[in-house]
Protein backbone atom coordinates (compact mmCIF):
# COMPACT_ATOMS: atom_id res chain seq x y z
CA UNK A 1 0.00 0.00 0.00
CA UNK A 2 1.21 3.51 -0.81
CA UNK A 3 2.66 5.29 2.19
CA UNK A 4 -0.06 7.09 4.10
CA UNK A 5 -3.02 5.71 2.19
CA UNK A 6 -5.73 5.14 4.81
CA UNK A 7 -8.81 4.15 2.86
CA UNK A 8 -11.21 4.58 5.80
CA UNK A 9 -9.99 8.11 6.44
CA UNK A 10 -10.17 8.98 2.73
CA UNK A 11 -13.69 7.62 2.41
CA UNK A 12 -14.74 9.74 5.37
CA UNK A 13 -13.16 12.89 3.88
CA UNK A 14 -14.80 12.16 0.51
CA UNK A 15 -18.18 11.39 2.14
CA UNK A 16 -18.40 7.94 0.60
CA UNK A 17 -19.50 4.64 2.19
CA UNK A 18 -17.34 1.80 0.93
CA UNK A 19 -18.05 -1.91 1.30
CA UNK A 20 -15.28 -4.20 2.53
CA UNK A 21 -14.71 -5.37 -1.05
CA UNK A 22 -14.56 -1.80 -2.35
CA UNK A 23 -12.00 -0.89 0.31
CA UNK A 24 -9.69 -3.67 -0.85
CA UNK A 25 -10.25 -2.88 -4.52
CA UNK A 26 -9.71 0.88 -4.24
CA UNK A 27 -6.71 0.51 -1.88
CA UNK A 28 -5.00 -1.75 -4.41
CA UNK A 29 -5.85 0.39 -7.42
CA UNK A 30 -4.92 3.68 -5.76
CA UNK A 31 -1.64 2.15 -4.57
CA UNK A 32 -0.86 1.12 -8.14
CA UNK A 33 -1.67 4.60 -9.47
CA UNK A 34 0.25 6.39 -6.70
CA UNK A 35 3.28 4.19 -7.36
CA UNK A 36 3.12 5.33 -10.98
CA UNK A 37 2.98 8.94 -9.74
CA UNK A 38 6.41 8.52 -8.12
CA UNK A 39 8.03 9.88 -11.29
CA UNK A 40 6.68 13.23 -10.10
CA UNK A 41 8.48 12.93 -6.76
CA UNK A 42 11.79 12.28 -8.53
CA UNK A 43 11.45 14.92 -11.24
CA UNK A 44 13.52 18.09 -11.39
CA UNK A 45 10.84 20.78 -11.23
CA UNK A 46 10.77 24.58 -11.14
CA UNK A 47 10.52 26.12 -7.68
CA UNK A 48 7.18 27.73 -8.43
CA UNK A 49 4.13 26.95 -10.48
CA UNK A 50 2.73 29.51 -12.84
CA UNK A 51 -0.59 28.03 -13.81
CA UNK A 52 -2.01 31.52 -14.28
CA UNK A 53 -0.30 31.33 -17.67
CA UNK A 54 -2.77 28.63 -18.63
CA UNK A 55 -5.87 29.90 -16.89
CA UNK A 56 -6.35 33.52 -17.88
CA UNK A 57 -8.76 34.98 -15.36
CA UNK A 58 -10.24 38.36 -16.05
CA UNK A 59 -10.84 41.07 -13.46
CA UNK A 60 -13.66 40.43 -11.05
CA UNK A 61 -17.03 41.87 -11.92
CA UNK A 62 -18.68 44.51 -9.77
CA UNK A 63 -20.59 43.15 -6.78
CA UNK A 64 -24.10 43.69 -8.07
CA UNK A 65 -27.00 41.26 -8.15
CA UNK A 66 -27.47 39.63 -11.54
CA UNK A 67 -30.19 37.55 -13.12
CA UNK A 68 -30.77 34.26 -11.31
CA UNK A 69 -32.93 31.21 -11.93
CA UNK A 70 -35.58 32.12 -9.35
CA UNK A 71 -36.95 29.89 -6.60
CA UNK A 72 -39.51 28.08 -8.78
CA UNK A 73 -36.87 26.74 -11.17
CA UNK A 74 -34.52 25.93 -8.31
CA UNK A 75 -37.03 24.05 -6.14
CA UNK A 76 -38.30 22.19 -9.20
CA UNK A 77 -34.96 20.40 -9.55
CA UNK A 78 -34.37 19.97 -5.80
CA UNK A 79 -34.91 16.47 -4.33
CA UNK A 80 -37.36 17.91 -1.77
CA UNK A 81 -38.85 21.32 -1.19
CA UNK A 82 -41.46 22.98 0.94
CA UNK A 83 -43.09 26.36 0.46
CA UNK A 84 -40.57 27.63 -2.09
CA UNK A 85 -37.55 26.42 -0.09
CA UNK A 86 -35.33 23.35 -0.30
CA UNK A 87 -35.97 20.96 2.59
CA UNK A 88 -33.31 18.77 4.22
CA UNK A 89 -33.16 16.42 7.24
CA UNK A 90 -33.20 18.15 10.62
CA UNK A 91 -29.86 19.86 11.25
CA UNK A 92 -30.36 21.05 14.86
CA UNK A 93 -31.33 18.69 17.68
CA UNK A 94 -34.37 19.46 19.87
CA UNK A 95 -32.45 18.71 23.04
CA UNK A 96 -29.52 21.09 22.63
CA UNK B 1 -25.29 5.95 -56.52
CA UNK B 2 -26.69 9.15 -55.04
CA UNK B 3 -25.53 9.92 -51.56
CA UNK B 4 -28.03 9.36 -48.77
CA UNK B 5 -28.82 12.35 -46.56
CA UNK B 6 -27.13 10.74 -43.56
CA UNK B 7 -23.88 10.57 -45.54
CA UNK B 8 -23.74 14.30 -46.26
CA UNK B 9 -21.35 16.62 -44.48
CA UNK B 10 -22.77 19.66 -42.69
CA UNK B 11 -21.15 21.91 -45.30
CA UNK B 12 -22.91 19.99 -48.09
CA UNK B 13 -26.26 20.06 -46.26
CA UNK B 14 -25.81 23.81 -45.75
CA UNK B 15 -25.22 24.46 -49.45
CA UNK B 16 -28.16 22.23 -50.50
CA UNK B 17 -30.42 24.04 -48.03
CA UNK B 18 -29.23 27.38 -49.44
CA UNK B 19 -29.85 26.20 -53.01
CA UNK B 20 -33.36 25.03 -52.13
CA UNK B 21 -32.50 21.41 -53.00
CA UNK B 22 -33.17 20.17 -49.50
CA UNK B 23 -35.27 21.16 -46.49
CA UNK B 24 -34.28 20.94 -42.86
CA UNK B 25 -37.36 18.76 -42.28
CA UNK B 26 -36.12 16.28 -44.88
CA UNK B 27 -32.72 16.16 -43.17
CA UNK B 28 -34.23 15.62 -39.74
CA UNK B 29 -36.71 12.99 -40.98
CA UNK B 30 -33.87 11.06 -42.64
CA UNK B 31 -31.79 11.21 -39.45
CA UNK B 32 -34.72 10.12 -37.26
CA UNK B 33 -35.23 7.14 -39.52
CA UNK B 34 -31.48 6.34 -39.26
CA UNK B 35 -31.76 6.70 -35.47
CA UNK B 36 -34.55 4.09 -35.34
CA UNK B 37 -32.52 1.80 -37.53
CA UNK B 38 -29.19 2.04 -35.67
CA UNK B 39 -29.20 3.68 -32.29
CA UNK B 40 -30.02 0.50 -30.32
CA UNK B 41 -27.07 -1.18 -31.98
CA UNK B 42 -24.59 1.70 -31.47
CA UNK B 43 -25.91 3.21 -28.23
CA UNK B 44 -24.72 6.72 -29.16
CA UNK B 45 -27.83 8.70 -28.21
CA UNK B 46 -29.34 8.56 -24.75
CA UNK B 47 -32.44 10.50 -25.83
CA UNK B 48 -33.98 12.19 -28.85
CA UNK B 49 -37.14 14.31 -28.67
CA UNK B 50 -38.47 13.71 -32.18
CA UNK B 51 -41.38 16.13 -31.92
CA UNK B 52 -39.06 18.89 -30.73
CA UNK B 53 -36.42 18.41 -33.44
CA UNK B 54 -39.07 18.33 -36.18
CA UNK B 55 -40.55 21.56 -34.81
CA UNK B 56 -37.07 23.15 -34.86
CA UNK B 57 -36.62 21.97 -38.47
CA UNK B 58 -39.95 23.45 -39.52
CA UNK B 59 -39.07 26.75 -37.85
CA UNK B 60 -35.77 26.81 -39.77
CA UNK B 61 -37.50 26.05 -43.07
CA UNK B 62 -39.97 28.87 -42.36
CA UNK B 63 -37.09 31.29 -41.68
CA UNK B 64 -35.46 30.28 -44.94
CA UNK B 65 -38.69 30.79 -46.85
CA UNK B 66 -39.00 34.27 -45.31
CA UNK B 67 -35.39 35.11 -46.27
CA UNK B 68 -34.31 35.28 -42.62
CA UNK B 69 -31.60 32.62 -42.49
CA UNK B 70 -29.53 33.09 -39.34
CA UNK B 71 -26.22 31.46 -40.33
CA UNK B 72 -24.70 28.65 -42.45
CA UNK B 73 -25.69 26.30 -39.60
CA UNK B 74 -29.38 27.24 -39.81
CA UNK B 75 -31.43 24.04 -40.05
CA UNK B 76 -28.48 21.69 -39.43
CA UNK B 77 -28.71 19.20 -36.54
CA UNK B 78 -26.03 19.34 -33.83
CA UNK B 79 -26.13 16.63 -31.16
CA UNK B 80 -25.08 17.50 -27.61
CA UNK B 81 -23.06 15.52 -25.07
CA UNK B 82 -24.95 14.68 -21.86
CA UNK B 83 -22.86 17.08 -19.74
CA UNK B 84 -23.80 20.27 -21.62
CA UNK B 85 -26.96 22.06 -20.44
CA UNK B 86 -29.94 22.39 -22.77
CA UNK B 87 -32.96 24.04 -21.16
CA UNK B 88 -35.80 21.59 -20.58
CA UNK B 89 -33.70 18.53 -21.48
CA UNK B 90 -31.99 15.86 -19.35
CA UNK B 91 -28.52 16.73 -18.03
CA UNK B 92 -27.57 13.36 -16.61
CA UNK B 93 -23.81 13.32 -17.27
CA UNK B 94 -24.59 9.60 -17.78
CA UNK B 95 -24.72 9.27 -13.99
CA UNK B 96 -27.34 7.84 -11.63
CA UNK B 97 -26.57 10.91 -9.52
CA UNK B 98 -28.30 13.19 -12.07
CA UNK B 99 -30.72 10.63 -13.56
CA UNK B 100 -33.75 12.86 -13.07
CA UNK B 101 -32.19 16.28 -13.62
CA UNK B 102 -33.82 18.47 -16.26
CA UNK B 103 -31.66 21.50 -17.00
CA UNK B 104 -33.30 24.83 -16.12
CA UNK B 105 -31.00 26.78 -18.47
CA UNK B 106 -28.93 26.66 -21.66
CA UNK B 107 -25.15 26.47 -21.80
CA UNK B 108 -23.47 29.40 -23.58
CA UNK B 109 -22.64 27.15 -26.54
CA UNK B 110 -26.26 26.03 -26.79
CA UNK B 111 -27.43 29.64 -26.78
CA UNK B 112 -24.90 30.31 -29.56
CA UNK B 113 -26.14 27.33 -31.60
CA UNK B 114 -29.76 28.40 -31.15
CA UNK B 115 -28.88 31.96 -32.26
CA UNK B 116 -27.26 30.45 -35.35
CA UNK B 117 -30.46 28.51 -36.10
CA UNK B 118 -28.89 25.08 -35.56
CA UNK B 119 -31.17 22.25 -34.49
CA UNK B 120 -30.37 21.07 -30.98
CA UNK B 121 -30.58 17.40 -31.79
CA UNK B 122 -30.62 14.77 -29.03
CA UNK B 123 -28.31 13.88 -26.18
CA UNK B 124 -25.16 11.77 -26.45
CA UNK B 125 -23.82 9.09 -24.14
CA UNK B 126 -20.53 9.59 -22.29
CA UNK B 127 -18.43 8.22 -19.47
CA UNK B 128 -20.02 9.22 -16.17
CA UNK B 129 -19.08 12.85 -15.44
CA UNK B 130 -16.66 12.63 -18.42
CA UNK B 131 -14.34 10.32 -16.45
CA UNK B 132 -13.08 7.62 -18.76
CA UNK B 133 -11.69 6.78 -22.17
CA UNK B 134 -14.15 4.12 -23.35
CA UNK B 135 -17.72 5.26 -22.52
CA UNK B 136 -17.97 2.04 -20.51
CA UNK B 137 -18.42 4.12 -17.35
CA UNK B 138 -21.86 5.39 -18.42
CA UNK B 139 -24.60 4.46 -15.97
CA UNK B 140 -27.17 4.69 -18.78
CA UNK B 141 -25.94 2.38 -21.54
CA UNK B 142 -22.92 1.12 -23.42
CA UNK B 143 -21.81 2.72 -26.69
CA UNK B 144 -20.07 0.65 -29.35
CA UNK B 145 -17.57 1.57 -32.03
CA UNK B 146 -19.41 1.73 -35.38
CA UNK B 147 -16.34 0.27 -37.13
CA UNK B 148 -16.42 -2.82 -34.91
CA UNK B 149 -19.30 -3.34 -32.51
CA UNK B 150 -17.20 -5.49 -30.18
CA UNK B 151 -14.95 -2.50 -29.47
CA UNK B 152 -15.15 0.72 -27.48
CA UNK B 153 -15.73 4.04 -29.29
CA UNK B 154 -13.29 5.84 -27.00
CA UNK B 155 -14.36 8.38 -24.41
CA UNK B 156 -15.49 10.24 -22.67
CA UNK B 157 -17.27 11.77 -25.70
CA UNK B 158 -17.87 8.26 -27.10
CA UNK B 159 -21.52 8.93 -27.93
CA UNK B 160 -20.52 12.03 -29.92
CA UNK B 161 -17.87 10.20 -31.98
CA UNK B 162 -20.03 7.09 -32.55
CA UNK B 163 -23.05 9.17 -33.63
CA UNK B 164 -20.94 10.90 -36.30
CA UNK B 165 -19.23 7.75 -37.55
CA UNK B 166 -22.57 5.95 -37.92
CA UNK B 167 -24.23 8.81 -39.80
CA UNK B 168 -26.73 9.54 -37.03
CA UNK B 169 -25.92 13.27 -37.11
CA UNK B 170 -23.53 15.54 -39.08
CA UNK B 171 -22.20 17.60 -36.15
CA UNK B 172 -21.75 17.02 -32.41
CA UNK B 173 -20.42 18.72 -29.31
CA UNK B 174 -17.99 17.01 -27.00
CA UNK B 175 -15.96 18.08 -24.01
CA UNK B 176 -12.29 17.43 -23.48
CA UNK B 177 -10.42 17.40 -20.16
CA UNK B 178 -7.52 15.09 -21.09
CA UNK B 179 -8.41 13.88 -24.59
CA UNK B 180 -12.15 13.18 -24.35
CA UNK B 181 -12.85 14.70 -27.79
CA UNK B 182 -9.70 13.68 -29.65
CA UNK B 183 -9.27 10.09 -28.44
CA UNK B 184 -12.83 8.99 -29.47
CA UNK B 185 -12.44 11.01 -32.69
CA UNK B 186 -9.33 8.95 -33.50
CA UNK B 187 -11.02 5.64 -32.60
CA UNK B 188 -14.12 6.41 -34.70
CA UNK B 189 -12.39 7.96 -37.74
CA UNK B 190 -13.75 11.48 -37.37
CA UNK B 191 -12.34 14.98 -36.73
CA UNK B 192 -12.36 16.46 -33.22
CA UNK B 193 -10.85 19.61 -31.78
CA UNK B 194 -10.08 20.77 -28.26
CA UNK B 195 -9.83 24.55 -28.56
CA UNK B 196 -7.38 26.80 -26.70
CA UNK B 197 -8.37 27.00 -23.04
CA UNK B 198 -10.58 30.08 -22.79
CA UNK B 199 -11.74 30.19 -26.43
CA UNK B 200 -15.12 28.54 -25.74
CA UNK B 201 -17.18 29.39 -22.67
CA UNK B 202 -17.62 26.62 -20.11
CA UNK B 203 -20.87 28.15 -18.82
CA UNK B 204 -23.34 25.27 -18.75
CA UNK B 205 -20.71 22.54 -19.00
CA UNK B 206 -20.93 20.36 -15.89
CA UNK B 207 -17.54 20.80 -14.21
CA UNK B 208 -15.05 17.92 -13.99
CA UNK B 209 -11.63 19.63 -13.77
CA UNK B 210 -12.21 23.31 -14.39
CA UNK B 211 -8.66 24.33 -15.33
CA UNK B 212 -8.58 21.64 -18.04
CA UNK B 213 -12.18 21.33 -19.35
CA UNK B 214 -13.08 22.71 -22.78
CA UNK B 215 -16.12 22.18 -25.00
CA UNK B 216 -15.21 21.48 -28.61
CA UNK B 217 -16.54 20.59 -32.05
CA UNK B 218 -16.66 17.10 -33.59
CA UNK B 219 -17.51 16.33 -37.23
CA UNK B 220 -16.74 14.03 -40.17
CA UNK B 221 -14.73 16.65 -42.09
CA UNK B 222 -12.22 19.34 -41.17
CA UNK B 223 -14.37 22.08 -42.76
CA UNK B 224 -17.42 21.00 -40.72
CA UNK B 225 -15.38 21.00 -37.52
CA UNK B 226 -14.19 24.56 -38.21
CA UNK B 227 -17.70 25.70 -39.16
CA UNK B 228 -18.99 24.48 -35.80
CA UNK B 229 -16.11 25.96 -33.80
CA UNK B 230 -16.75 29.38 -35.34
CA UNK B 231 -20.24 29.34 -33.81
CA UNK B 232 -19.10 28.07 -30.40
CA UNK B 233 -16.25 30.53 -29.87
CA UNK B 234 -17.48 33.85 -28.52
CA UNK B 235 -16.89 35.92 -25.38
CA UNK B 236 -19.01 35.16 -22.30
CA UNK B 237 -18.81 37.12 -19.06
CA UNK B 238 -20.31 34.16 -17.16
CA UNK B 239 -17.07 32.19 -17.53
CA UNK B 240 -14.25 34.24 -16.03
CA UNK B 241 -11.65 32.21 -17.92
CA UNK B 242 -13.28 32.88 -21.31
CA UNK B 243 -11.30 35.29 -23.52
CA UNK B 244 -12.90 38.67 -24.12
CA UNK B 245 -13.04 40.33 -27.56
CA UNK B 246 -9.68 42.07 -27.15
CA UNK B 247 -7.88 38.85 -26.23
CA UNK B 248 -9.49 37.08 -29.20
CA UNK B 249 -8.04 39.63 -31.59
CA UNK B 250 -4.49 38.81 -30.55
CA UNK B 251 -4.39 35.93 -33.01
CA UNK B 252 -1.02 34.61 -34.15
CA UNK B 253 0.08 36.33 -37.33
CA UNK B 254 0.11 34.02 -40.35
CA UNK B 255 3.65 33.03 -41.18
CA UNK B 256 5.09 33.78 -44.61
CA UNK B 257 7.36 30.81 -44.23
CA UNK B 258 6.39 27.29 -45.22
CA UNK B 259 4.74 25.07 -42.66
CA UNK B 260 7.07 23.93 -39.90
CA UNK B 261 5.98 20.74 -38.16
CA UNK B 262 7.57 19.50 -34.97
CA UNK B 263 7.76 15.80 -34.22
CA UNK B 264 8.67 14.93 -30.61
CA UNK B 265 11.80 12.84 -30.24
CA UNK B 266 10.95 9.12 -30.04
CA UNK B 267 7.20 9.68 -30.36
CA UNK B 268 6.65 6.67 -32.60
CA UNK B 269 8.64 4.37 -30.34
CA UNK B 270 7.72 2.47 -27.22
CA UNK B 271 4.04 1.62 -26.72
CA UNK B 272 2.85 2.82 -30.14
CA UNK B 273 1.24 0.14 -32.32
CA UNK B 274 3.09 -0.64 -35.58
CA UNK B 275 0.19 0.36 -37.84
CA UNK B 276 -0.48 3.53 -35.82
CA UNK B 277 3.21 4.45 -36.14
CA UNK B 278 3.11 3.73 -39.90
CA UNK B 279 -0.03 5.85 -40.45
CA UNK B 280 1.49 8.72 -38.46
CA UNK B 281 4.79 8.45 -40.34
CA UNK B 282 2.84 8.56 -43.62
CA UNK B 283 1.20 11.82 -42.47
CA UNK B 284 4.64 13.26 -41.62
CA UNK B 285 5.95 12.16 -45.05
CA UNK B 286 2.92 13.74 -46.72
CA UNK B 287 3.60 17.13 -45.14
CA UNK B 288 7.26 16.84 -46.11
CA UNK B 289 6.23 16.15 -49.70
CA UNK B 290 4.14 19.33 -49.60
CA UNK B 291 7.16 21.42 -48.69
CA UNK B 292 6.77 21.46 -44.90
CA UNK B 293 9.90 21.50 -42.80
CA UNK B 294 9.91 18.62 -40.32
CA UNK B 295 11.83 19.44 -37.15
CA UNK B 296 12.50 17.09 -34.25
CA UNK B 297 11.42 18.77 -31.01
CA UNK B 298 12.46 17.94 -27.49
CA UNK B 299 9.75 17.73 -24.83
CA UNK B 300 11.75 16.19 -21.98
CA UNK B 301 8.90 16.36 -19.45
CA UNK B 302 6.47 14.30 -21.55
CA UNK B 303 6.86 11.40 -19.12
CA UNK B 304 5.41 13.59 -16.39
CA UNK B 305 2.23 14.45 -18.29
CA UNK B 306 0.05 11.48 -17.27
CA UNK B 307 0.85 11.57 -13.53
CA UNK B 308 0.60 15.38 -13.51
CA UNK B 309 -2.76 15.23 -15.23
CA UNK B 310 -4.22 12.58 -12.92
CA UNK B 311 -3.16 14.54 -9.84
CA UNK B 312 -4.53 17.89 -11.09
CA UNK B 313 -7.70 16.47 -12.68
CA UNK B 314 -8.68 14.26 -9.74
CA UNK B 315 -7.91 17.02 -7.23
CA UNK B 316 -10.20 19.41 -9.10
CA UNK B 317 -12.80 16.66 -9.57
CA UNK B 318 -12.90 15.83 -5.86
CA UNK B 319 -13.56 19.50 -5.18
CA UNK B 320 -16.06 20.05 -8.04
CA UNK B 321 -18.02 16.90 -7.23
CA UNK B 322 -18.37 17.87 -3.58
CA UNK B 323 -21.46 19.79 -4.74
CA UNK B 324 -23.35 16.50 -5.18
CA UNK B 325 -24.53 16.27 -1.61
CA UNK B 326 -28.19 15.40 -2.14
CA UNK B 327 -29.32 18.88 -1.09
CA UNK B 328 -30.06 21.09 -4.10
CA UNK B 329 -30.27 18.74 -7.06
CA UNK B 330 -29.46 15.19 -8.06
CA UNK B 331 -30.01 11.98 -6.16
CA UNK B 332 -30.98 12.09 -2.48
CA UNK B 333 -30.82 8.85 -0.54
CA UNK B 334 -34.12 7.66 0.93
CA UNK B 335 -32.17 6.09 3.81
CA UNK B 336 -30.84 9.07 5.71
CA UNK B 337 -31.84 10.56 9.03
CA UNK B 338 -29.09 13.15 9.44
CA UNK B 339 -27.52 15.63 7.01
CA UNK B 340 -24.20 13.73 7.05
CA UNK B 341 -25.99 10.46 6.29
CA UNK B 342 -27.89 12.20 3.52
CA UNK B 343 -24.65 13.41 1.90
CA UNK B 344 -22.70 10.19 2.34
CA UNK B 345 -25.51 7.82 1.34
CA UNK B 346 -26.59 9.96 -1.63
CA UNK B 347 -23.02 10.11 -2.99
CA UNK B 348 -22.41 6.41 -2.38
CA UNK B 349 -25.63 5.43 -4.16
CA UNK B 350 -25.34 8.00 -6.97
CA UNK B 351 -21.72 7.75 -8.14
CA UNK B 352 -20.29 4.84 -10.15
CA UNK B 353 -16.94 3.09 -9.52
CA UNK B 354 -14.65 5.28 -11.68
CA UNK B 355 -16.08 8.50 -10.23
CA UNK B 356 -15.59 7.17 -6.70
CA UNK B 357 -12.03 6.10 -7.57
CA UNK B 358 -11.16 9.56 -8.86
CA UNK B 359 -12.80 11.34 -5.95
CA UNK B 360 -10.77 9.19 -3.53
CA UNK B 361 -7.55 9.80 -5.46
CA UNK B 362 -8.23 13.55 -5.65
CA UNK B 363 -9.06 13.65 -1.96
CA UNK B 364 -5.78 11.90 -1.17
CA UNK B 365 -3.56 14.19 -3.26
CA UNK B 366 -5.15 17.23 -1.61
CA UNK B 367 -5.17 15.88 1.94
CA UNK B 368 -3.09 17.31 4.77
CA UNK B 369 0.44 15.95 4.67
CA UNK B 370 0.26 14.87 1.01
CA UNK B 371 -0.78 18.01 -0.89
CA UNK B 372 2.82 19.28 -1.12
CA UNK B 373 4.14 15.95 -2.36
CA UNK B 374 1.44 15.45 -4.97
CA UNK B 375 -0.75 18.44 -5.83
CA UNK B 376 1.83 21.22 -5.46
CA UNK B 377 4.47 19.21 -7.33
CA UNK B 378 1.95 18.47 -10.08
CA UNK B 379 1.28 22.19 -10.50
CA UNK B 380 5.00 22.80 -10.83
CA UNK B 381 5.30 19.99 -13.38
CA UNK B 382 2.37 21.50 -15.25
CA UNK B 383 4.23 24.81 -15.53
CA UNK B 384 7.28 22.99 -16.86
CA UNK B 385 5.23 21.05 -19.45
CA UNK B 386 3.61 24.25 -20.66
CA UNK B 387 6.94 26.09 -20.86
CA UNK B 388 8.48 23.26 -22.89
CA UNK B 389 5.55 23.22 -25.30
CA UNK B 390 5.58 26.99 -25.77
CA UNK B 391 9.34 26.91 -26.37
CA UNK B 392 8.91 24.18 -28.99
CA UNK B 393 6.07 26.12 -30.62
CA UNK B 394 8.40 29.10 -31.04
CA UNK B 395 10.37 26.98 -33.49
CA UNK B 396 7.51 25.16 -35.21
CA UNK B 397 3.90 25.94 -36.17
CA UNK B 398 2.52 22.75 -34.69
CA UNK B 399 3.52 19.48 -33.07
CA UNK B 400 2.46 16.21 -34.72
CA UNK B 401 2.05 12.82 -33.02
CA UNK B 402 -0.40 9.91 -33.03
CA UNK B 403 -3.64 10.79 -31.19
CA UNK B 404 -3.75 7.45 -29.35
CA UNK B 405 -0.94 4.84 -29.16
CA UNK B 406 -3.14 1.90 -30.23
CA UNK B 407 -6.52 1.49 -31.97
CA UNK B 408 -9.85 0.93 -30.18
CA UNK B 409 -9.72 -2.00 -27.76
CA UNK B 410 -12.38 -4.62 -27.00
CA UNK B 411 -15.27 -3.74 -24.71
CA UNK B 412 -14.35 -4.89 -21.19
CA UNK B 413 -10.65 -5.31 -21.97
CA UNK B 414 -9.33 -2.62 -19.64
CA UNK B 415 -12.21 -2.27 -17.14
CA UNK B 416 -10.26 -3.71 -14.21
CA UNK B 417 -7.00 -1.88 -14.93
CA UNK B 418 -7.49 1.88 -14.50
CA UNK B 419 -3.80 2.69 -15.01
CA UNK B 420 -3.73 1.05 -18.45
CA UNK B 421 -6.81 3.03 -19.38
CA UNK B 422 -5.21 6.28 -18.17
CA UNK B 423 -2.30 5.67 -20.58
CA UNK B 424 -4.71 5.94 -23.56
CA UNK B 425 -4.41 9.70 -23.09
CA UNK B 426 -0.62 9.97 -23.15
CA UNK B 427 -0.50 12.09 -26.35
CA UNK B 428 -3.62 14.18 -25.72
CA UNK B 429 -3.09 15.22 -22.08
CA UNK B 430 -0.24 17.76 -22.59
CA UNK B 431 -2.50 20.08 -24.65
CA UNK B 432 -4.96 20.28 -21.73
CA UNK B 433 -2.21 20.84 -19.16
CA UNK B 434 -0.72 23.59 -21.33
CA UNK B 435 -4.06 25.09 -22.42
CA UNK B 436 -3.21 24.64 -26.12
CA UNK B 437 -5.49 23.92 -29.10
CA UNK B 438 -5.29 20.40 -30.49
CA UNK B 439 -6.95 18.45 -33.26
CA UNK B 440 -7.31 14.78 -34.20
CA UNK B 441 -7.53 14.02 -37.93
CA UNK B 442 -8.22 10.58 -39.48
CA UNK B 443 -5.10 9.30 -41.28
CA UNK B 444 -5.48 5.60 -41.89
CA UNK B 445 -6.43 2.24 -40.48
CA UNK B 446 -4.95 -0.34 -38.19
CA UNK B 447 -6.60 -3.42 -39.63
CA UNK B 448 -10.22 -2.34 -39.98
CA UNK B 449 -10.00 0.27 -37.21
CA UNK B 450 -9.52 4.01 -37.79
CA UNK B 451 -6.39 5.82 -36.66
CA UNK B 452 -5.91 9.56 -36.26
CA UNK B 453 -2.96 11.88 -36.00
CA UNK B 454 -2.77 14.75 -33.56
CA UNK B 455 -1.75 18.37 -34.09
CA UNK B 456 -1.05 20.76 -31.21
CA UNK B 457 -0.55 24.48 -31.82
CA UNK B 458 0.28 27.69 -30.00
CA UNK B 459 -2.56 29.46 -28.12
CA UNK B 460 -5.33 30.61 -30.49
CA UNK B 461 -3.75 29.01 -33.54
CA UNK B 462 -6.91 26.98 -34.35
CA UNK B 463 -7.12 28.28 -37.92
CA UNK B 464 -3.53 27.18 -38.62
CA UNK B 465 -4.33 23.68 -37.34
CA UNK B 466 -7.47 23.50 -39.46
CA UNK B 467 -5.55 24.66 -42.56
CA UNK B 468 -2.88 22.00 -42.06
CA UNK B 469 -5.54 19.34 -41.44
CA UNK B 470 -7.43 20.45 -44.54
CA UNK B 471 -4.29 20.10 -46.64
CA UNK B 472 -3.99 16.47 -45.50
CA UNK B 473 -7.69 15.67 -45.77
CA UNK B 474 -7.97 17.03 -49.34
CA UNK B 475 -5.21 14.69 -50.53
CA UNK B 476 -6.63 11.56 -48.86
CA UNK B 477 -9.87 9.60 -48.70
CA UNK B 478 -10.61 9.71 -44.98
CA UNK B 479 -12.99 12.69 -45.04
CA UNK B 480 -16.61 11.94 -44.21
CA UNK B 481 -15.85 8.21 -43.88
CA UNK B 482 -18.54 5.91 -42.50
CA UNK B 483 -18.48 2.13 -42.04
CA UNK B 484 -21.17 -0.03 -43.63
CA UNK B 485 -23.74 -0.75 -40.95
Amino acid sequence: MAKGLDIDHLAKLARLNLTADEKVLYSNQLTQVLTYFETLAKADLPANSDVALVVTEKALRSDEPGVSLGSDAVTKIAPASYDGQISVPRVVDDES
Amino acid sequence: MAEEIYQLSATEISSRLAAGKLTSRAVVEALISRYHQLNKKIGAFTSLDEKDVLAQADASDARRKAGKVLSPLDGIPVAIKENIAVKGQPLTCSSKMLANLISPYDAHVVEALKSAGAIIYGRLNMDEFAMGSSTENSAIQKTFNPWDLTRIPGGSSGGSAASLASGLVPLALGSDTGGSIRQPASHCGIVGMKPTYGLVSRFGLVAFASSLDQIGPMARTVADCELLLNVLASPDARDMTCFDSTQRNQLPVASEKSLRIGVPKGVLGKGVGAEVAAATQAAIDFYKSKGATIIEVDLPSSDLAVPTYYVVATAEASSNLARYDGVRYGHRSANAKTPIEMMTNSRSEGFGPEVKRRILLGTFVLSAGYADAYYVRALRARSKIRAEHLAALEKVDMILSPTVPTPAFKVGEKVSDPLQLYLEDIFTIPANLAGLPALSVPCGKSGHLPVGFHLVGAPLSESKLFAAAQLFESAHSFANQQPTL
